[in-house]
This record gives C-alpha cells, sequence and structure tokens, in this order.
C-alpha cells in the first residue's frame, strides 16, 4: 500500500461529457486533483508533466486506443511504473486478463457510478504494493 | 464308393425307424384298443353261437343240470361283454382312457376262455366219444380264431387261450388214458405256438399303427410347412415392396432434398449426387461422377488434410456429424459447407460407399459473424451514452452538487431510475446473447457460499429499503465451500433477492437459508411474503420474457431475461434452480450447486 493518500488523476478519455462527469466526481466527492486529456495521442506528455499518482484510461479511443496506450506508457521511463486504471464498456474477459498481467491496476466497467468512482480508484490504490 | 442312388435309401430305412418312434404312443395304443373292440361283435355272436350248439350237443350227458348251469353262464357273459363294448363305444375318452379299456377287455377275455376251459374240463370226461371228439374239436377251433380277434395284444389272447386250455389239459393228463396223456403234452406245446404266433402279429400291428401315425404326423407336418412356405412367400414378398418402396421414397428425398447428397466409394470417387448438389457446385451430376471428391470439391490446399480425414473416416467406420470444411464451386468461389459423413457398411465389416450431405453456411457465418459485432458494438454504444445520463444524474441526485428543488429531484430520481433499468435490459440481452452463442466464459473459484451470500445482501438492502422490505438471513449461514464464478453467482443472487423484495408486501421480510443437501450439494434459499407464482405461469417461469403479468415489468421494473440467465449460469456452473410455494403464500426460489471438499 502506497505510503501517501491517492490525489493526483489524469484520466484520458475522448468523450467529453463523460470527461465532464469524471472530473466533477473525482473532483467533488472524492476531493481529488484531475487532470483530464482529450487526445491520446498526446497524452504521454501531458501525463509525463502533470505526474499523477494514478492514470485512469478510457478503453475505446480514436485515434489510439487505451491498450496501446498504456503499451506505450510501459515503454517510457517516465511512466513505466505509473498505476493504470481502465475504464471500458466493451472488453472480453480475456483482454482484461491480458491486461492485468502486463501490469494494469484495475478495470472499472462503463457505466460506473459517479458517486462511488472515488471509493473505487481509492480501494485500487490501496490494493497497490 | 456310394452313389447318391444308393445311399438313398439306406438314408430313407433309417428315415422310417426314426419315422415310427416319433408316432404319440398315447394315440397308438388307443388305435390297437380300438381295432381289439372292433372285433367284439364277432367275437360275442361267434362265442354265443358256438356255445348254443354246444350246449344242444352236450345236453344228453349225465350233469344236464351243469349243461344249463354253464348256458346260463355263457348268456350271462355274452351279456357283460355286451355291455362292455356299448361302454367303449359310447366313451368320450377313447385315447385317454385306452389302458382301462384294454384291461377290461383283457379280463372278458380271461373270463370267455375260462368259461371254455370249465366246459371242457367238466364234459370232456362225462360224454361219451364222440361228443368227446366234438369238443375237442370246438375247443382247437376256438384257441385258432382267438388269435386274429385278440392278437393286436398278445397277453391278452395268452389269458384267453390259457384260460381255455389249461383246464382241459389238466383233464387229458388225468384221465387215466394214455392217448390223452399224449395229446395233453401237445396241447402246451399247440398253446406256445399260438401264443408265439400272436405274438409276430401283435409286432406287426404295432409297427403297423407306428407307421399309420408317423405319416399322418408327417403328412400333417408337411402340410404345415408348405403353409409356413407359402406365409414366409407373402411376406417375402411385402417385404420386396417395402424395400422398393423405401428406396423409391429416398431417391425421391435425396432428388427433392434442398441438402446436397452425394454418394462416394471407399477410395473418395463420387459415385452419385443429387440436383441440390448439383446447383451448390454448380457441376452436372455426369461431370461429377466418377471424379475423385477432394479435385472437384475442395480448394487445392485443402487436400492433403481432405485425404487424411477421409482415411480416418474409411478406417474408423464412424459417422462424423457438423463437419465444417472450405470448399471450393465450379466457378472458383470459396464456400463454407458443413457436413455430415455416413459410412455405409456390409456385413464383413467393409465400407461399401459413404453417403455424404453438406450444407453452404457461408451466409449463416457471416450472419453470426455480424450479428456478434453489431452486438458488440451495439453494447459499447449504448453503454457510452448511458455513462453520462445515469453519471450525471446520480451527481445530481447525490447532493454533491448542491440543494435542489423537491419536485426537480422527484424528476431526477425517475430519470436516473429508468435510465438504470434501459442498463440493466442490455445488460441482460447481452448476456443472453453471450450464452446461446456458447461465448458466455465462466471464471470459477472456489468461494465461501455463506460468504457470498452475505456480501450480496449487503449490496441489495439499498434496493429492498425502496420497497420497504427487509433482507435477513435465518440465523448464522454455515460454512460452505462451492466451485463457483464469483460475479456470476452474485448476478444470480442478486437476482433472486430483487425478484423477492419487489413482490413481497411493505414491511415484511425476506429470509435467505444455507442447508446441506444430500448428494454432497449445497441449497441457497430465498423466501418471500409475495403473492406467489400463479398457477399457469409456473411453466413457463424460466423462460425468457417471462413475467407472470405484464402490467409488473411497467410497475416494478425487470426485463424477465433474469431468471432465464440464472437457469442457465447455474446449470453451467454444475447445479440447478428451482421453486416451491403455493399462490397467495408466498415463494421460495432456490438454487443448489455442488459442494467442493
Amino acid at each position: 500500500m502506497p505510503a501517501q493518500a491517492l490525489n493526483r488523476i489524469c484520466y484520458v478519455e475522448d468523450d467529453e461529457d463523460i470527461q465532464r462527469i469524471v472530473r466533477m466526481s473525482l473532483e467533488r466527492v472524492g476531493k481529488m486533483t484531475v487532470e483530464v486529456v482529450g487526445d491520446p495521442l498526446v497524452a504521454i506528455d501531458r501525463i509525463i508533466a502533470f505526474k499523477p499518482d494514478l492514470v485512469m484510461l478510457d478503453w475505446m479511443m480514436p485515434g489510439m486506443d487505451g491498450p496501446t496506450l498504456y503499451r506505450k506508457m510501459l515503454e517510457t521511463p517516465e511512466t513505466k511504473s505509473m498505476p493504470v486504471v481502465f475504464i471500458t464498456a466493451k472488453a472480453s474477459q480475456r483482454e482484461l486478463d491480458e491486461l492485468r498481467k502486463l501490469g494494469a491496476a484495475g478495470t472499472i466497467s462503463k457505466p460506473f457510478s459517479p458517486k462511488d468512482l472515488p471509493e473505487q480508484l481509492r480501494a485500487i490504490w490501496q490494493a497497490l504494493p | 464308393m456310394n452313389s447318391p442312388s444308393t445311399a438313398a435309401p439306406q438314408v430313407s430305412a433309417a428315415e422310417s425307424i426314426d419315422l415310427r418312434q416319433s408316432a404319440d404312443p398315447r394315440r397308438i395304443l388307443a388305435d390297437r384298443v380300438r381295432q381289439l373292440y372292433s372285433q367284439m361283435p364277432l367275437a360275442i355272436v361267434g362265442s354265443f353261437l358256438i356255445s348254443a350248439i354246444a350246449a344242444y350237443e352236450l345236453r344228453e350227458g349225465r350233469f344236464v343240470e351243469i349243461v344249463v348251469f354253464w348256458a346260463g353262464l355263457v348268456v350271462l357273459l355274452t351279456l357283460a361283454c355286451a355291455g362292455l363294448y356299448w361302454g367303449y363305444r359310447k366313451s368320450a375318452r377313447k385315447i385317454e382312457e385306452a389302458a382301462q379299456w384294454l384291461r377290461w377287455l383283457g379280463i372278458s377275455a380271461l373270463a370267455i376262455g375260462a368259461t371254455w376251459g370249465f366246459a371242457g374240463a367238466v364234459f370232456f370226461p362225462s360224454h361219451a366219444d364222440e361228443q368227446q371228439v366234438f369238443l375237442a374239436l370246438v375247443i382247437s377251433l376256438l384257441v385258432a380264431a382267438g388269435i386274429p380277434i385278440y392278437a393286436v395284444s398278445w397277453p391278452i389272447y395268452a389269458a384267453y387261450a390259457a384260460g381255455i386250455l389249461f383246464p382241459f389239459t389238466y383233464v387229458l393228463a388225468t384221465f387215466g388214458n394214455k392217448l390223452f396223456a399224449e395229446i395233453a403234452l401237445i396241447v402246451p406245446a399247440f398253446y406256445l405256438l399260438n401264443v408265439g404266433i400272436a405274438y409276430r402279429l401283435n409286432g406287426v400291428f404295432d409297427s403297423g399303427f407306428r407307421l399309420r401315425h408317423a405319416y399322418g404326423k408327417l403328412t400333417e407336418d408337411y402340410t404345415a410347412l408348405n403353409q409356413r412356405l407359402e406365409q414366409q412367400l407373402v411376406e417375402l414378398e411385402e417385404a420386396r415392396r417395402q424395400v422398393e418402396a423405401s428406396g423409391r421414397k429416398l431417391a425421391l428425398f435425396a432428388e427433392r432434398s434442398p441438402i446436397a447428397v452425394f454418394e462416394f466409394d471407399p477410395a473418395g470417387r463420387i459415385l452419385s449426387a443429387n440436383p441440390a448438389a448439383e446447383t451448390l457446385f454448380g457441376f452436372s451430376s455426369r461431370e461429377m461422377v466418377g471424379r475423385p471428391g477432394t479435385d472437384t470439391l475442395f480448394p487445392s490446399g485443402a487436400k492433403d488434410d481432405i485425404r487424411a480425414r477421409w482415411r480416418s473416416l474409411i478406417q474408423s467406420r464412424e459417422p462424423v456429424f457438423g463437419l465444417r470444411l472450405s470448399n471450393t464451386r465450379r466457378d472458383g468461389a470459396e464456400i463454407t459447407c458443413e457436413w455430415s459423413l455416413t459410412p455405409l457398411v456390409n456385413p464383413e465389416n467393409l465400407v461399401i460407399s459413404v453417403i455424404v450431405q453438406g450444407r453452404d453456411i457461408t451466409q449463416q457465418l457471416e450472419a453470426e459473424r455480424m450479428k456478434q459485432e453489431f452486438t458488440s458494438t451495439l453494447s459499447h454504444e449504448l453503454r457510452t451514452p448511458l455513462t453520462s445520463i445515469i453519471g450525471s444524474l446520480q451527481l445530481i441526485n447525490s447532493g454533491v452538487l448542491g440543494e435542489i428543488e423537491k419536485d426537480t429531484l422527484e424528476l431526477t430520481t425517475i430519470a436516473e431510475r429508468n435510465g438504470q433499468r434501459l442498463l440493466d435490459l442490455i445488460n441482460d440481452i447481452l448476456d443472453v446473447e453471450k450464452i446461446e452463442s456458447g461465448k458466455l466464459t465462466l471464471f470459477p473459484e472456489v468461494l465461501d457460499l455463506g460468504e457470498l451470500v452475505n456480501e450480496s445482501l449487503a449490496l441489495n438492502r439499498g434496493f429492498a429499503d425502496g420497497f420497504k422490505v427487509r433482507l435477513a438471513t435465518a440465523g448464522e449461514l454455515a460454512q460452505v465451500r462451492v466451485n463457483a464464478d464469483r460475479k456470476r453467482l452474485l448476478q444470480v443472487m442478486t437476482n433472486l433477492l430483487s425478484n423477492a423484495a419487489k413482490f413481497s408486501p411493505e414491511g415484511s421480510v425476506v429470509d435467505v437459508t444455507l442447508e446441506n443437501i444430500d448428494g454432497g450439494k449445497v441449497r441457497v434459499g430465498v423466501h418471500d411474503c409475495g403473492p406467489g407464482i400463479p398457477e399457469d405461469f409456473r411453466d413457463r417461469i424460466f423462460g425468457r420474457f417471462a413475467q407472470a403479468d405484464m402490467s409488473y415489468t411497467r410497475q416494478k421494473g425487470g426485463t424477465g431475461l433474469g431468471l432465464s440467465i440464472c437457469k442457465r449460469l447455474l446449470e453451467m456452473m454444475g447445479g440447478r434452480i428451482g421453486f416451491s410455494g403455493r399462490e397467495g403464500s408466498g415463494t421460495t426460489f432456490w438454487f443448489e450447486l455442488p459442494q467442493q471438499a
């Protein structure tokens, strides 16, 4: 379990409506600091700049999907050890298991409850080694 | 060396012995008795007439009273014999009681013989020479005449002749006359000779009766055989007609079948093809017959694989069903077909030919693929906006954004609840689709069922509160381990608990029990105090879109898919689901799972 409490979250998501709901949920309910990135192609730079505690990735995005972005993060020294949580409406159990094997910290399925989202993230955060 | 013509009589002689032995001994005895009784009228009349003449001739002796007595005896005996004969004629049980009738006839023969023996013994010494000669002649005549009458049973004849001759011989031997003494020595020899003849005749009669019966039986057998043969011929003809008709039917089936039907020889060459096969592959039957199936119907790259499959089919002789293979049409188009192959095997266990039926499933596969893609896209495309809708409403309704006016809150709560219903429906439809297409994978793990039940109660308390129903366990739940998919089992529990809450009256309690049952299984029961399941709904409760009353859907929500999904999920985990209870007195829904050691 990490020493400090979960505070800084970077969320990569192309859907602006969901961006807004997640921001509200994490900021208002979870009292966290949130950076939202709409374009996955610039995400790595933005993540490096923001230095989040945890990164949330949408699964299906135009330009680059979540799993590909995650692999890129693993190849990047500054981001490779960051915990990553996938938010998905689609993935099969096998794909989710594969991501877990690669090292993803957890998955949250859509639709999620914005009331419970901060708690869900904290539970994942506390389960980290 | 035996030629067939010399061997034949030997065989027939042996057969005739067998034939005689095959006759029924009861019937032979009955025949002999009948023969004996048929001679009786002649014997009675003859004996009576001779007795009358003898009595007349002997009347002048010294013992007239004895002659009268003897004559009376003869009359009585004649009447008795006539009575016996009449009794036999009237008897309905001539065959069954043959032995008894034979005994009575033997007694009557002995009595007749003894009557004459009495006459010989008493009248011979008391009469003059002429009458003695007359008497001796009569006695000889009677002994000789007895042969044709009684020879069918030599012991009867022996008794009859002994009855006549033994007293007479005694009188001759003790008369005191040397000539008579010598005659007395000859009489037993005469007796033995006659009994010997009777014995031989008895044998001849016996053999005759046996042959007659055997022949009768043979005729019966022959007639029966003939009838059977005729019957079999009729049946054979009927069978031939049926085979012909079913052959015509089969040919018609193959000809009109929308499925391609081929017959292949064991080497894999096409022997025949039906019109559907011609249409499917674009070749005429004449073009295909005689050609190897691998060259005609399959893409060139698949030939080695097809040949290997064919060899294993011919070796195993076992039919193959549902085999999906890529095929090529005459125009080069590649199609996918589903094949059934049935080897026809002769009594020597060799494959004569192989019947191969196939249908084009290219379009079906494409439709399945499109359906899956559609479902998957639908799932994503519906969930994403629902995430925004439900998420926004939840944030508003939770109050984190500040107080909202009461009427607005009421409406946004309705919107959130219905958004959730829409999501439930989508999830259920996706589950059904996955189960039906066999794409649903379970992730079983060994887990404590009691803990899982408690967890499901905690998860659904909020929902039950909305219906003012309390969820509770009946005491402490036992620790039982099962091997099941955690997420899917929670889904089952959620379904049963939410159903129970929805249909229970306000203020009531839904009880959950957990018990070990026979056969190493564990049963979880969810007991409600609801209206019960209507009788006419019980059969289809686990069917899809099943709700007892469609108005419930609007009142209480639910898709009507939940229980059918639960049923399939539990079956996939090796368990089963059911319910008990009567209409109007609450219901218990239960499921069973195998207990993990």
